[in-house]
Parts: structure tokens; sequence; C-alpha cells
């Protein structure tokens, strides 16, 4: 009886797990498909951002050595891994999960497709469906962003142009537009998503204690929340930041340092241990020349 | 050791009897020279196990990215184990003044000379590079733990050195004269080593001076020693290693080595020397008790060392534990605990087993098993690195050692034996003087 009631709380505790597994895709994420047919190009071009962002963990695709972790990141070449619509596995690149981190300000809606490219290279079976409503945009192409560094006001601004059918350069109104400053891993967003106004110009307040370089320089980047204006972001470096210096490992004496710069401590209690036993010692060695020299004039006498 | 020396005990009869007993082995015998062919034939071929390895680099031996300290730092933790009963029985039972330690000291100072002078050796057999050991002066740190053994191993075998050597002092001087059936190169060696000693009070009382501040300079060392040599594990992080109280741990099991080593050399010698009448059956009881109770402060720490971190199973930490519990290593792992321990301090709490030759048979097996103790120590860590090394073919995650090591490792031992062999055939084991001394110092007491 109790043999049958465990059997049946491991089953329910499997079962339970399994489901705690898995990762629900909402509906419309699942159908998502690429806006751009797959290529050699972007096969490339995915693999690249590959095995800079994803092969730490996944490992090298089809060899089934990704890291020991919980749950195991699958290999690419897996069926499980393949069995995710393209949808799906742009929503979990670009959501994360666990320890597995969210992409979503790291690798680019378009750079996202592209690694999802390259895995499906590892999928003779697979036939891609390409998106036949590329969304609503496309409309305003070769749009160009400039962004100015408004000291005074601790403020950014960016500048969205766009030329228009008779080739006249005009400002880009009432696009969304978000400001990242990037970091070691991925980019942080400042302030919230602001539209641009008639001018094409959008404000963002920009914090006055964010960490710069050791000259205050912060690499800020501007992209477009929708689609529609196509793969453009702008890309600039500024003086926006507090300067600051972190001074290297080694500078200062440490455990880890060059004998030259062992800590204090460590010098001092090191040459006085050794200073203290070894004067012993030499005393000791010195008595045995004393030993010597009483005998030798016990013999003279 | 008394401040005082009352030389009397020159002008009385017994020391006559007394070093005539103990001076008798002195010198080249048949026995000798068959033992020392034996060892030197086995050294020779250990050599040339060596010289393979010094040819080839490490390459010959079983060590690979994962287990890269094997065989060899087992040895080497042996060895220093072992040569710390000097420090124990010479100082801490000589200074609390326990007199029966006194023909023993000089077989434990033996042991902790040739234990500490091969440790160093034991090293460099585990160097790919050996040519590189000056490097090792040269480009040290101060703040690595190897470079504070290297130090601590060093003063130690210059302080156990002195103290076999400084004791011995006026014995050489009390045999130049007897031991006319030695060669003349050993006479001519006593002359020298015994730096024109005269008996006189002057001498008498530099020498006890000496000798206190190196029994009472022995004692940190010793403990430095063997908490360094603790230490190069238990800085790091790994499970197995990763403990607080590895110093004593390390401490307490030297001295189970170094104790059953001493019975094995003291019965040795009583058999071979027939000495019976300095190392009497009280002798062997007396180490039987102090194997006894070192042994049981051993298995507490040991108790504290599996226990504790076994009650929390750490993920790595249980790995490591499982491995030695009920795993690969079970079989060694209990053996060296049941054989080594457990089993030899039931035995000797009974006054039997602590008879000469009980005894001597309890101290081999336990300290065989002290030898793979530190091989339970030291590799099975090893095998559950943090981080998982990457394509690495499966058979360089298994340690075996290979014949070639095993035989450089046999040869570590066999030059400790050699020194052992030669230290005690040629030199009085027994120190004459402070055994006349005492005599005399009982006879007084009778005839007053």
């Amino acid at each position: 009886m109790i043999k049958r009631y465990f059997s049946l709380l491991l089953i329910v505790l499997i079962s339970l797990r399994v489901s705690a597994q898995v990762w629900v895709v909402p509906a419309e994420n699942e159908a998502k498909k690429s806006p751009f047919a797959f290529d050699d190009q972007s096969r490339k071009a995915g693999g690249d951002i590959y095995m800079t962002s994803c092969k730490s963990c996944h490992g090298e695709p089809g060899k089934n050595n990704s890291l020991p972790l919980v749950p195991p990141p699958p290999d690419m070449a897996s069926a499980k891994m393949q069995g995710n619509s393209d949808g799906a596995l742009q929503f979990k690149i670009t959501t994360g999960r666990g320890p597995m981190p969210s992409f979503k300000n790291t690798i680019s809606g378009t750079d996202v497709w592209k690694v999802i490219s390259f895995v499906r290279s590892f999928n003779d079976k697979y036939v891609q469906e390409v998106a036949t409503n590329a969304g609503p945009g496309a409309a305003v192409q070769n749009v160009k962003i400039s962004i100015t560094w408004l000291k005074e006001q601790s403020q950014v601004q960016a500048t969205l142009t766009a030329p228009s059918k008779d080739k006249v350069i005009m400002p880009v109104a009432g696009a969304e537009v978000k400001l990242f400053a990037k970091r070691y891993f991925g980019n942080l967003l400042i302030d919230e998503p602001r539209n641009t106004d008639a001018s094409g110009k959008a404000i963002f307040n920009f914090p006055k204690d964010l960490p710069g370089d050791s000259t205050g320089l912060v690499q800020l980047v501007v992209v477009p929340s929708s689609e529609a204006y196509g793969e453009t972001k702008a890309d600039t470096t500024l003086a926006a930041g507090v300067p600051t210096y972190l001074p290297p490992l080694n500078e200062k004496r440490a455990m880890w340092n060059v004998v030259q710069k062992a800590p204090i401590w460590l010098l001092l209690s090191y040459t006085l241990a050794v200073l203290g036993a070894w004067g012993f010692i030499i005393y000791v060695m010195l008595q045995i020349r004393a030993i010597y020299k009483a005998g030798s004039r016990k013999e003279n006498d | 050791m008394a401040s005082e020396v009352n030389t009397d005990f020159l002008q009385n009869k017994k020391l006559d009897s007394i070093a005539a007993d103990i001076l008798k082995p002195v010198g080249i015998t048949q026995g000798f020279i068959v033992w020392m062919g034996f060892l030197g034939i086995g050294l020779l071929a250990c050599i040339y196990a060596y010289y393979i390895q010094f040819d080839n680099g490490l390459i010959v031996t079983g060590l690979r990215d994962y287990i890269s300290w094997g065989m060899y730092i087992a040895n080497f933790v042996f060895f220093v184990a072992t040569s710390l009963v000097g420090m124990l029985i010479s100082s801490v039972l000589g200074l609390i003044g326990f007199k029966w330690v006194k023909p023993i000291a000089r077989i434990a100072e033996i042991i902790a000379v040739a234990f500490a002078a091969i440790a160093g050796l034991v090293i460099v057999s585990d160097m790919g590079r050996p040519e590189r050991l000056p490097y090792v002066i040269m480009y040290g740190r101060i703040q690595s733990p190897i470079i504070w053994d290297v130090t601590v191993v060093t003063t130690y075998l210059v302080l156990s050195t002195l103290l076999y050597f400084l004791p011995l002092i006026p014995d050489l001087a009390i045999s130049k004269g007897r031991i006319d059936h030695a060669p003349k190169l050993l006479q001519q060696t006593y002359e020298v080593l015994s730096v024109k000693w005269s008996h006189t009070s002057q001498q008498y009382k530099i020498l006890l001076k000496a000798v206190r501040i190196l029994l009472i300079l022995i004692i940190p060392t010793a403990f430095a020693i063997h908490t360094v040599t603790s230490w190069l594990f238990a800085v790091t992080l790994r499970p197995g290693w990763d403990s607080s109280i590895f110093g004593p741990y390390f401490l307490t099991g030297a001295f189970v080595a170094g104790s059953a080593a001493v019975v094995i050399l003291m019965y040795i010698i009583r058999v071979n020397y027939k000495l019976d009448k300095y190392l009497t059956s009280y002798h062997f009881d007396m180490m039987g008790k102090l194997l006894v109770l070192v042994s049981i402060v051993y298995l507490y720490f040991n108790i504290n060392e599996y226990l504790v971190p076994g009650f929390k199973m750490k993920t790595a930490e249980a790995i490591h534990l499982k491995d030695l519990f009920v795993g690969e290593y079970a079989f060694m792992f209990w053996c060296v605990q049941l054989m080594g321990l457990v089993i030899p301090i039931i035995l000797m709490l009974f006054k039997f087993f602590r008879k000469p030759l009980s005894l001597f048979v309890i101290s081999i097996v336990v300290l065989v098993a002290a030898w793979f103790k530190r091989f339970i120590i030291v590799v099975p860590t090893q095998d559950h690195p943090f981080l998982p090394i990457q394509h690495v073919p499966k058979a360089w995650t298994l340690y075996q050692p290979t014949l070639v090591e095993s035989a450089i490792t046999l040869g570590t031992i066999l030059l400790a034996v050699i020194i052992i062999t030669v230290l005690v055939k040629f030199f009085p084991v027994i120190p004459i003087w402070e055994i006349a001394e005492e005599q005399n110092e009982a006879d007084h007491k009778i005839n007053e």
C-alpha cells in the first residue's frame, strides 16, 4: 500500500517537474515569422552572433557540449530545439527565463532573426515561411538619427530625419524611439521611450550619476521601437557619464600580486619568523664552536 | 634533560658495560653489507625509473589534466608527517620530563632527519622540469604557501639534524676509544665530529643550553611545517580540502604515522642489536599508550572532518564524500579508517597488544594505512573540478599510477631507509651518556 502511495507520489512529482519546465509561448509570438528570407549571408552573420553570445552556454551546435547547468541548455541541433517555431525561438531569445538571459536589449530585432537563421541551418528538414506582411511601415526608409548631448539640461536629444519622395530631407515626426547606454552585458534603457515631435526631435532625461569610462564617455544607442523604420539605429559616444577610474587589480599590494607588491603584514611575519628561527640556529651552531674551543683550551692546559 | 650534569658517571664502571652494549653493533658487518646491497640494487632500479621520467617528462606517470597531484604529493605529505615525530618525542615529551623517552629520543630524531631530508626530494620527483628548481628561489612569491613550505621544511631539517647531532657529541667522545673493531675512517669521523669534547662542566653547560633552545624552537617549526603542508590544500575552495581544521587534522595524523614509525625502528633495533636491556617492554608499553592517545585524537579529527560536511552534504561536497563512503574510493577509505585507526585503537587498549612484537605488527599496519590515508586526502578531490574542463579524452580524467611512478615513489622510501640504516649502523642509537648518567643517579639514590 505504502509502496503504491510512494510510486503515485513519484509520478505526480515527476509530472509536476516536467510541466514546470514547459516554456509557454503566447500564441501571437508562436506564429511570428521572420521578415526576411534566410540566406547564406544571414546564416553567416547569425553564426558570428551565436559564437559570441550563445556558445558559452549552449556549446557548439551538434556536439552536445553545452554547460552542465540545471536545466541543461539544449543543443541547437537537438529535436527539442528544432521543435520550436521560428516565432517561439524569437520569443525565447528576447524574453529569457531562469539562467537564460533576455537578449532583448543586447541583440537587435533583425539580428535575433539572423541567429534563428543560423540555428535552422542545423535542420535539413526545415522549410522557412517568410512573413507576408512585414508590418505597416517600411513606408519610411533611410531614416537617419543624430544624437546630441545637452549638457546644461542633462538631456539627450535624438533627431530623426528621412528623405521624402522628392529627396528632400524631412524630420520624422511621431516615431517612438528608445535610448540605451551600452553596458558590459547588453544595453541599459535610459529614461522612457519617447515620441519625436514635429521637428523630429525626442528629448530624454539623462541621469547625472551614470558611470562612464575613465574620461566619462558613454556609448549611447538610439533605436526606433517599431520595425517600420527599418534597421536604422544611431550609435554615438558622448561625455555624458561620471568619469570612473577602476584601479587595475594589480595596482595595490595584494596576495595575488608580484612579490614586490606582497602585503606588508605578510612580508613582516615571514621575515621575522625566518630571521627568528635562523638567528637561533646560527647561535646554536656558534655554540658548537664554543664547545670546540673549550675542548682545545683543556687540551693545551 | 637536567640543567646540570654530574660528570661522576664517567668514573662509574657501568658506563663501560653500557657503552659496550650499545657500540657492539657499530661498524660494517656481513648483515649490513647484504642489507645495503639489497637496498642499493633496489635503489638503482628506481633511479633508472627516474631517468625515464627525467628523459620523457611527467607523461610517463598517470598524472593528467584532472589529477595533477597524485602519488608523489601523497608521498610528500606522508614523509613530512612521519618526520614530525622527532618533535613530539624529544621536545614535547622530553620537556615535560618523561624519563622513558631518553633511549627513544635519538631513534625518533633519526626518523625525523631521514624523512625530512627526503621530503624535499619527493617534491622534486613531482616536477616535470626539475632543472627549474632554482626558479623557486629566483621567482618565488612570498604570498604562496609553496614558498612557506620550502622554508619550513628546510628549517625543520636543519633543526632536526642539529637536535640529532648535539646530544650525540658526548657519545662520540665516549665512543672514540671504544670502537677499535670499526673501520679506521669511522674512527676518524668520530674524532672530527666529537669537536674536542672532553666532558668539562663548561662544555656540558653550553651543550644543554643549545639543546634546550633547539627543543623549544623545533615545536613551532614542526607545527608550521605540517600546518603549511595542509594549507597547500586548505587554501583552495575544493571539496575535501576546503576545511578550517586541516592544520590540526594533518598534525595529529602526523603523530600517528611518526609514532608507528618509531615503534617499528625500535623493534628492529632491539631485535637486531640485542638491546632489550635498553628498549624494554616498558618502553614499548609507553609507546603503545602514546600511539593510542594520538590515534584517538586523530580519530576525533577524522570524525569532524567527515561527519560535519557529511551532515550538510553541500552539492559539490556530496559528490566527493559519496566517492569516499560508497563510491570509487570506498574500499581504500574504509580500510584506512578501520585498519589504520579504529581496530588498532581498540587492540592497543589491551596490554597484550602493547607488547613489543604485537605493537610492531600493529605499527606496520598503521604506517601503511597512513600512507594510503595521504592518497585518500590528495587524489579523490581532484576528480571533480568546479569548472568543467571541456573536450578532454576520458582517459585523462582517470588516475592510475604507472609502474615508473610507483618505482620512483618506492625509491624515495628506500632512500629514507638507507639514511636510517647508515645512522643506526655507524653511530650509537641510544644516548650512552644520558643512560649512564641516569644509572649513576639511581645508584646514588640507593646508596644514600
